[in-house]
């Protein structure tokens, strides 16, 4: 019955060739839009992580200024970021499955060709976990040792554009990457890595690429590296020299733990509370206690990370199907009504209500199917034109629960359009049409 | 005029009225709002600046070799690049400078005024260390004390009173920030602690500074203008001022220039719009998405309402006849139809304005963008009649031509 219903379907689009790539095209045109939009909110504000991010934590202690706090429009908020002080002093806890601190820097990157001109790279100075603790990828080699991280030794991960780069995209582990005149051995590369939010350090551009280049974060005191993101400070040191700097109550690291289960969070979160306990011994800390562990949604969620933008896009994303599907109800409303004396006729030969119903409805879903699939081609040209827009900075793309999605949707949108109009037609009274004939 | 009948004649099928209503209302709705929002947006990026932008070239440099480690090679190289920046024919002027305004990456302290109660409220305030011929380079206009002097620019003696104090110059909007009552000119401004007192020598009528975007510092209008040698090891930035038009060709020249004048290190040159561009990229790209969606949104409604129109009239082509049968002319059947249109779509606008407003508090709510303004408002309203109007006239004028003789006819 449906492969008859569907076949009559399909001869009443050929009918009227014009009419019915209108309705399909209407169909196209609100599923493109309103899937590309609706892809652009959930990749700006979508799990980045989601295999395990709620093992994963973002460490927030109150370190800021004892007289205004961190944020006046939300005074339980501590500081986003970490002085190196409490680094050094939280990192010394065994409780995590995986723990690193972190921030970039920029350092110059020396090729070895002669005719190669030198370059600036954003570097991550990460601990040796980051590399698991992340799921990063790699296509050669492994992150470095924890013993690498104690020495620190002179070793690097570089990611798969450099590895091209800088050694035509072989396999470089052992190869030698010069970084502001020092020499550091290639232990690793990365496979191609590009989480939606750059997560694990939101401080500039959240959607930035991940770095380049990551190199042990104890480098960090002999390089006398600075953080080529944000440091924010609300008291004054003396002194000029780096270590001034370190002992200072900037903040300027990430730090991000893996803890697996409850028992595991609340021990380290009393960990942290007896590590600032004891910090306010010695003068520092001298806000109420206040010490969170943020898991990724809820870190991402504080920080605002989702663009205002991106939500409005939603919206009228939806709304422009909305409006597309109003139109389709309109133009099968008199698609249908034209075709009352035929339908009468049907009807006085014994055709049931429900089965003209059926048959009308069939047809509208036809028109929703076909105007999917056109919508789901041109939604993958839309957002290659917003890529292109935002100078690919974004790979926006349709994954499987968008394309899902998109189809349901399609059909939705037949079968709300469609109904009335189905409902009308098979009410049509069969005698009015038999006279005039 | 004949309003009565047509609107009675309307109400005789309301399916159609309806669906044109809710579609011009929806549409209405989201062209309103997605035009206000775009406006605002690009207010937002057009305002300005203080600076002289088009003109303005930044070129930062890298250093990577290991003789940038001292400072004494570093600020006799930035006064070297300075003064070659300064002959090259094209260049107006140039300066050194540490970050670069309107990037979205910069730097701020915190300053009170020196007889401020200690507990009260400093005001943020995001400063750009800065090299002589500032304010000439960044084109803006001092509207009250002095332009920075020779001696502003000396380093004081290491662990003397007051180290890292300075003569600074002011935006307006800084100085109103601090000395509401005016008199800004020869105050004292210190840090929270106390330990750094900067005397106000100038203040300068309008300058965005790293963060034109964010309402932190008064919308990004809040600078103070430090002096001093701003290059390090780290990164040494200048800013160069071009002749109008010279701006492109000095773009391709400047790279060679600096590593002319001291090689080992990377060299990069962007003009400030490129920078600006940059910091602004999704605000711009929103532009652009939401114009495609009104246009498209106007022509999905356009050929709506040419689709229930000409059903409408290939339905009711006896009662045409008849009337014109009866004597109706042409330009009658006309009137009739765009009258019919005119009153759906005003009603449909009617509700659409209600729509509007609904809709726009939703995204004022959920989204942080600006209300609504009736101007918008009034010429959405314009937009969304002429639409209607002009996707009505094709159907009415083929009306038009329906013959009087069909309603003797049977179908």
């Amino acid at each position: 019955m449906l492969a008859y219903q569907i076949r009559i379907a399909f001869k009443s689009l050929r009918r009227n060739p014009l009419q019915s790539g209108l309705l399909i095209a209407g169909v196209a045109l609100g599923i493109a839009i309103s899937t590309s939009f609706v892809t652009t909110y959930y990749m700006l504000s979508g799990d980045p992580i989601p295999e395990k991010s709620d093992r994963l934590f973002h460490v927030a202690v109150d370190s800021w200024d004892p007289d205004n706090g961190w944020d006046s429009d939300h005074p339980e908020y501590a500081p986003n970021q970490l002085t190196y002080t409490d680094v050094r002093g939280l990192m010394q806890s065994d409780l995590p499955t995986y723990q690193s601190a972190a921030f970039k820097a920029a350092m110059t990157v020396q090729p070895e060709a002669e005719n190669e001109k030198p370059y600036r790279e954003i570097v991550r100075m990460a601990f040796s976990d980051f590399f698991p603790m992340f799921n990063v990828p790699f296509q050669y080699g492994t992150g470095w040792s924890r013993s690498a991280d104690e020495g620190p030794d002179p070793v690097v991960v570089i990611d798969a554009e450099t590895n091209r780069k800088l050694f035509g995209g072989e396999d470089s582990v052992g190869r030698t990457l010069r970084l502001d005149n020092r020499d550091y051995t290639v232990v690793g590369v990365l496979d191609e890595w590009r989480p939606t939010i750059h997560f694990y350090d939101v401080n500039n551009n959240p959607f930035e690429e991940p770095e380049a280049i990551y190199l042990p974060f104890n480098f960090v005191e002999p390089l006398e590296l600075q953080s080529s993101g944000n440091d924010s400070g609300w008291k004054f040191y003396a002194g000029n020299e780096f270590q001034d700097f370190l002992q200072s109550e900037s903040v300027w690291l990430q730090l991000w733990v893996q803890l697996d289960d409850r028992r595991q969070q609340e021990e380290y979160k009393s960990f942290l509370d007896a590590y600032v306990m004891e910090q306010k011994k010695a003068g520092r800390f001298q806000r109420p206690l206040n010490n969170r562990i943020y898991p990724v949604m809820e870190w991402l969620e504080r920080e605002e990370v989702t663009p205002d933008q991106a939500k409005v896009m939603l919206i009228i994303g939806a709304l422009f199907l909305i409006v597309c599907s109003v139109n389709l109800i309109g133009i099968l409303l008199g698609k249908f009504l034209a075709r009352a004396p035929e339908v009468g006729v049907r009807r006085a030969l014994g055709a049931s209500r429900t089965s003209v119903f059926m048959q009308h409805l069939v047809e509208c879903e036809l028109i929703g199917a076909l105007g999917g699939a056109l919508g789901l081609g041109l939604s993958v040209l839309v957002l290659r034109v917003i890529n292109r827009w935002f100078d690919n900075q974004f790979q926006f793309q349709l994954d499987l629960t968008m394309v899902l999605a998109a189809t349901l949707l399609a059909l939705a949108a037949g079968f709300i359009a469609g109904v009335y109009p189905s409902w009308r037609i098979c009410r049509v009274a069969p005698a009015t049409y038999l006279k005039i004939q | 005029m004949e309003l009565g009948p047509i609107f009675r004649a309307l109400m005789y099928n309301k399916s159609r009225f309806w669906l044109i209503t809710l579609e011009v209302a929806l549409t209405l709705a989201i062209v309103a709002n997605c035009v206000n929002l775009l406006l605002d947006t690009r207010r937002e990026f057009l305002r300005d600046t203080g600076l002289d932008e088009p003109n303005l070239l930044v070129i930062s440099t890298t250093p990577f070799d290991d003789a940038f480690d001292e400072d004494d090679f570093v600020h006799a190289l930035e006064e070297e690049d300075l003064r070659r920046l300064r002959s090259t024919p094209g260049v107006v002027d140039a300066m050194a400078i540490q970050q670069i305004p309107l990037s979205g990456g910069g730097s701020a302290t915190g300053r009170r005024p020196i007889d401020a109660p200690p507990e009260s409220e400093g005001t943020g305030m995001p400063y750009f260390r800065v090299s002589d011929h500032a304010l000439q380079t960044l084109g803006v206009e001092l509207t009250a004390g002095r332009d920075f002097a020779e001696g502003d620019f000396e380093e004081r003696e290491e662990g003397s009173e007051n180290e890292l104090g300075r003569n600074v110059i002011l935006t307006q909007a800084a100085a109103d920030a601090l000395f509401p009552d005016g008199g800004a000119v020869g105050q004292q401004i210190q840090n929270s602690g106390g330990e750094i007192v900067d005397v106000v020598v100038g203040v300068v009528r309008k300058m965005h500074n790293s963060w034109p975007r964010s309402e932190f510092a008064a919308n990004g209008e809040v600078v103070m203008l430090k002096p001093g040698s701003p290059g390090s090891a780290e990164r040494m930035r200048y800013m160069v001022r071009s002749e109008p038009g010279a701006i492109d060709s000095l773009y391709t020249e400047v790279e060679a220039l600096m590593l002319q004048t001291q090689s080992g290190r990377v060299v990069d040159v962007q003009t400030l719009t490129e920078y600006k561009e940059d910091y602004y990229s999704d605000a711009l790209v929103m532009i652009k998405m939401l114009t495609s969606v009104v246009v498209l949104l106007l022509v999905v409604t356009a050929l709506g309402i040419v689709g229930l129109t000409s059903f409408s009239v290939t339905q009711r082509t006896r009662q045409i006849g008849t009337r014109r049968a009866l004597g109706a002319t042409r330009t009658d059947i006309v009137r009739y139809f765009l009258i019919e249109n005119w009153m759906i779509t005003g009603i449909g606008i009617v509700i659409g304005i209600v729509l509007t407003y609904g809709l726009n508090y939703a995204l004022v709510q959920y989204a942080d963008v600006p209300t609504i303004e009736w101007t918008f408002l009034i010429g959405g309203a314009l937009a969304m009649w002429l639409t209607g109007i002009l996707a009505a006239v094709a159907p009415a004028l083929r009306a038009s031509t329906v013959a009087p003789e069909i309603a003797t006819r049977s179908v």
